[in-house]
């Protein structure tokens, strides 16, 4: 695409603009736009959730209730599904899903950059995920683990046609992850882009797309928090069959 | 589209590697604990607060029983000393006034001897008299001279019977 072709496109906002060059032998580490969005990312959230427990209050503030509110949050999904043996994975889920949260709602700022509407982000952290679990499982069963692709209760005749399905889909999971979270905010994110331009062109009648914008900011933070959260409930779902097979 | 390019591939992802990691191990190793702490040590405050509270309640109505019991034996006591002396009361009341009847009656039974004592002598004061006024009538009006037994049975019969 020619500079001239995407200078209004609602794609622009997605373009990687390397602003310190950085290069490793061949591999190019440079600092770019969405570094700086990841690295403003985890600064808000350690800052958030080691400054405000500072205190240690009984009696918690607001943002340390905010912070004990978003630990219990995932600790109670984690052990609504996976039940106490997943306490060991808590911070892995807590981050996962504090990281992607985060990462939507710094997207959510105007002019900032979204890095979770980049597959390739998304796609990693679903194989962070994907390669973990199926490591915890081949650890907490050894080749037992297999019996995760035979549905129990099933005439034997079936396994021949159920067995690749539940392969198949087993291994679909990195994929449906991340292109459930990448496209998500590449929709919502290229639609708010698709408005902004009616405003100008529309002129006077520019209000109501304006209007609009503002109902789908709203509906965009809400989507930003519910990918988040499904990005962790699945990560969860996950790892309770790595550790308890059906 | 720019996600599809692969230039900036391998730079997302190191620093993808470096930031979460980063996160991962801070959240693991400092933030989250002293959530937990600060989470674990509420609880505990709350538990024992909860605990005392039920202490203190127990402690409270077994105070409260003890106020009733002694309230109660309290009540009983009292009851029991009310009758006790009303009881004494009556019996005292019985006997001043049964002795005081006892006084009454035998000075009665003596004030009447005495009445009859005095009707008796009045009477043969009265009698005698008569005897004598009789002696004096007869002697004057005639020179028969009765003596003293005679005249007396004829009074005697003159009182008792109707005169023939």
């Amino acid at each position: 695409m020619s500079s001239s072709e995407t200078k209004h496109s609602p794609l622009e906002q997605f373009e990687i603009i390397p602003l310190i060059d950085i290069k490793s032998g061949n591999l190019d580490l440079s600092v770019t736009n969405s570094s700086i969005s990841m690295i403003i990312t985890v600064v808000i959230i350690t800052l958030f959730i080691t400054f405000s427990v500072n205190t240690r209050a009984i009696v918690p503030s607001r943002l340390q209730l905010l912070s004990e509110l978003s630990y219990d949050f995932i600790a109670q999904l984690l052990k609504d599904t996976v039940g106490n043996e997943g306490r060991k994975y808590f911070p892995f889920v807590f981050t996962i899903f504090m990281f992607v949260l985060i990462g939507n709602m710094v997207g959510m700022i105007p002019y900032s950059f979204t890095f979770t509407s980049h597959i390739i982000v998304t796609f990693a952290l679903a194989a962070v995920v994907f390669i973990g679990v199926t490591i915890l499982g081949f650890i907490k069963h050894g080749f037992h683990y297999f019996s995760l692709f035979i549905i129990p209760g099933l005439p034997w005749y079936m396994l021949p046609l159920l067995i690749p399905i539940e392969v198949i889909s087993y291994l679909s999971r990195p994929i449906s992850l991340s292109v459930r979270l990448f496209a998500n905010m590449l929709a919502g994110h290229t639609l708010l882009k698709v408005f902004a331009g009616f405003v100008v062109s529309l002129g006077f009648a520019g209000f109501l797309p304006l209007a609009f914008i503002v109902a789908l900011t709203g509906l965009e933070i809400l989507i930003a928090f519910l990918q988040a959260y499904v990005f962790a409930i699945l990560t969860c779902l996950y790892i309770n069959d790595a550790l308890h097979l059906h | 589209m720019p996600q599809l390019n692969p230039e900036f591939f391998v730079s997302q992802l190191f620093w993808l590697v470096v930031t979460f990691s980063f996160l991962l191990f801070f959240l693991w190793k400092i933030s989250l604990p002293r959530i937990s702490k600060v989470l674990e040590k509420r609880q505990n405050i709350i538990s024992n607060d909860i605990e005392t509270a039920k202490k203190l309640q127990t402690e409270a109505e077994q105070i409260q029983n003890e106020i009733d019991r002694q309230l109660t034996s309290a009540r009983d006591q009292a009851s029991n000393i009310i009758k006790k002396s009303n009881l004494k009361l009556k019996n005292t009341f019985a006997k001043e006034l049964s002795k005081i009847d006892n006084d009454l009656s035998k000075k009665i039974d003596e004030t009447s001897v005495i009445i009859e004592n005095n009707k008796k002598d009045s009477l043969n004061k009265i009698s005698n008299q008569i005897l004598e006024i009789t002696k004096l009538i007869t002697a004057k009006l005639s020179s028969v001279s009765f003596n003293d037994k005679e005249i007396k049975a004829s009074i005697t019969k003159a009182q008792s019977g109707p005169i023939n």
